[in-house]
């Protein structure tokens, strides 16, 4: 390798679908740039209808860019090697109902490819990654929603690949499921995959991305680490026992005496999905499970 | 960099040959084949001339084949049509086109799975058409010998010969199919187009017959043509040969079944070409 080469690289993307009989154009894409490097986690933000799930699929080869280059690992979008070592969740994830989770698994882990000798173990080793040893041989048309985006996640996860898209991971799964969710991710980026992730939960996108890129309209309006973006620098926040009113003049004139000033006084709060997930069990979740992807992890509490 | 290509696989195209296969049987359309084919070859029993005689058993023949190319035809086309838009107004093959995978491979083994769904519809009929010619031939042998004094008249070799070229000819009209639903964007424009040129093909041996000694050149060639596109299904049906003569020519069984492998090599060809750049 002369340089490194970025996981996703978009150059100039503009992508029109005709939306009228008389060919009116509707621009999803506009002018897009945008380079996700090896190793980080990534955030497409925006509004709905902002172009963030079709410049997904024309990374994935699904849509053919209008105008523009876009590579993964070097290799331009549609082109069937660069589907080799990505991964991807669409949005609103559907699949052969008809089949258990496992066979579904095992199905997508053939067409990658996995090696008929690893096949089973590795099948076994997603599944219980994403929770869902339990359900793995109920048929797919009878998962919820949330069980959905885990069948998912393990089909994307099965052939180990170095990039995986997600398309909105937790719209639909409850606050202990997409807890879950971002530790998944949290764990993915220590196994040094690149995780590319849509959502609307900023607040979460916000704990497990390096970097976040937010569109408008097909346009890239803001791109940054996210603690450059959110990070106030000139701010620091000291949590204290509670201070009698005396107290705090007292602190107060002790900092203006060297200089300083306080700025604010305020009760923290819990964030209330804190207090949810520290109110609610987690028993309930059909096999629940650790154990990090290719790592001989023995899952918490799976069953035998 | 360099990334290994990915080179075409029979063994991805077979995978999803036999899951569009399985989407048959666990949907229960099995059931259903099974119940036509019981239900059709049965009614040849209660449709039968009562004159006893071996043409009794030419007409239990035509009878199934009519059957089995009526039903066969529209089963062909619903089922096709159904296998290939299941996946993507599920969009499942969202999730399956993501994967490092020819749209090449997905197209011929959707083909494949419909054309082994097929198969076994044609097997059941033809299999139980057979067992009834060969229980009534059995009957019809002891109350009039003498119509049977060089033995069993029904030359079932040819049966099936006839059989498994019908199910060849159902594998070109699946083709089609695939090549109509590959630009359509629903379920219901693709049976009807399918139907449409099902007519065509049946029966545009009329046409060229009509039209091949007209002196107008441009109008005899554009028959010419059309009768190049659509491939002629007539052709495929040698159920009228069978105890004629010598009866099947294997050399033109073979004949038949070359015209039909050729066409479906290029109408998959082009539903490939055309499915190529399909927005997902
Ligand atoms: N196949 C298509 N044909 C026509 N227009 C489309 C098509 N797909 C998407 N669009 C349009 O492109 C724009 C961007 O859609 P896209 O799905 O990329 O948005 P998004 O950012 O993923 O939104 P959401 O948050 O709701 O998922 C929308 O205006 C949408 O209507
Ligand atoms: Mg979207």
């Amino acid at each position: 390798m002369s340089q490194p080469v970025s996981a996703i690289s978009i150059k100039g993307l503009t992508k029109d679908f005709s939306v009228t009989l008389r060919g009116v154009k509707l621009r999803a894409v506009d002018a897009l740039n945008l380079e996700v490097a090896e190793g980080q986690v990534y955030g497409l933000l925006g509004p709905n209808g902002s172009g963030k799930s079709t410049t997904i699929k024309i990374i994935l080869g699904l849509l053919d860019a209008t105008v523009g280059d876009v590579r993964v690992f070097g290799v331009p979008a549609n082109q069937v090697e660069a589907r080799r070592n990505v991964g991807y969740l669409p949005e609103a994830p559907y699949f052969y109902r008809y089949l258990s989770g496992r066979e579904l698994v095992r199905f997508y882990a053939r067409v990658c490819g996995v090696p008929k000798a690893s096949l089973k173990a590795r099948v076994d080793e997603v599944i219980a990654w994403v929770g869902l040893s339990g359900a793995a041989d109920r048929r797919v048309g009878t998962y919820s929603k949330g069980m959905l985006q885990r069948i998912g996640l393990a089909q994307a996860l099965v052939h180990d690949p170095k990039l995986i898209v997600l398309d909105e991971p937790t719209a639909g799964v409850d606050p202990v499921g997409s807890a879950e969710m971002c530790e998944l991710i949290v764990k993915l980026k220590q196994q040094g995959k690149t995780v590319l992730i849509t959502s609307h939960l900023l607040a979460q996108i916000e704990d497990v991305c390096d970097r976040v890129a937010i569109l408008d309209r097909g346009k890239l309006i803001v791109e940054g680490s996210v603690l450059e973006l959110v990070g106030q620098r000139d701010r620091q926040a000291l949590i204290v026992d509670p201070l009698p009113a005396a107290d705090l003049e007292a602190l107060r004139g002790w900092l203006a005496a060297r200089g300083h000033s306080l700025n604010s006084v305020e009760q923290p709060r819990a964030r209330l999905d804190q207090l949810f997930l520290s109110k609610v069990s987690r028993p309930g979740r059909p096999g629940g499970g650790s154990g990090g992807v290719g790592s001989n992890e023995v899952p918490l509490d799976a069953k035998p | 960099m360099s990334v290994a290509s990915v080179p075409f696989s029979f063994g991805r195209l077979g995978l999803i040959a036999g899951n569009t296969f399985l989407e048959a049987v666990r949907q229960k359309l099995f059931n259903f084949l099974l119940l036509l084919a019981v239900g059709l070859v049965a009614s040849a029993q209660f449709f039968r001339e009562f004159n006893f005689g071996s043409s009794e058993l030419k007409f239990i023949a035509d009878f199934g084949f009519g059957a089995l190319i009526f039903f066969g035809s529209a089963l062909t086309i619903a089922t096709t049509a159904q296998l290939f838009f299941s996946e993507i107004e599920n969009r499942t093959a969202l999730t399956l086109l993501a994967k490092p995978l020819w749209r090449a491979e997905f197209v011929f083994g959707k083909f494949l799975g419909v054309f082994a769904v097929i198969g076994v519809f044609c097997a059941l009929t033809i299999g139980l058409m057979i067992a009834l010619l060969w229980h009534r031939e059995g009957q019809l042998m002891v109350i009039n010998p003498d119509d049977f004094a060089n033995g069993r008249l029904i030359a079932y070799g040819d049966l099936l010969i006839v059989g498994l070229l019908q199910w060849l000819k159902f594998g070109v009209l699946t083709a089609i199919v695939l090549l109509i639903a590959s630009f359509s964007n629903t379920n219901l424009f693709t049976v009807v187009t399918g139907f449409f040129v099902l007519v065509i093909c049946h029966l545009q041996y009329l046409a060229r017959d009509q039209w091949s000694n007209v002196d107008n050149v441009l109008l005899a060639g554009t028959v010419r043509v059309l009768s190049l596109v659509f491939p002629n299904f007539q052709l495929f049906n040698l159920a009228d040969e069978i105890g004629q003569g010598a009866g099947v020519s294997g050399e033109v069984a073979l004949r038949v079944a070359g015209y039909g492998v050729a066409y479906i090599a290029v109408i998959g060809g082009l539903a490939v070409y055309s499915f190529r750049n399909r927005e997902i």
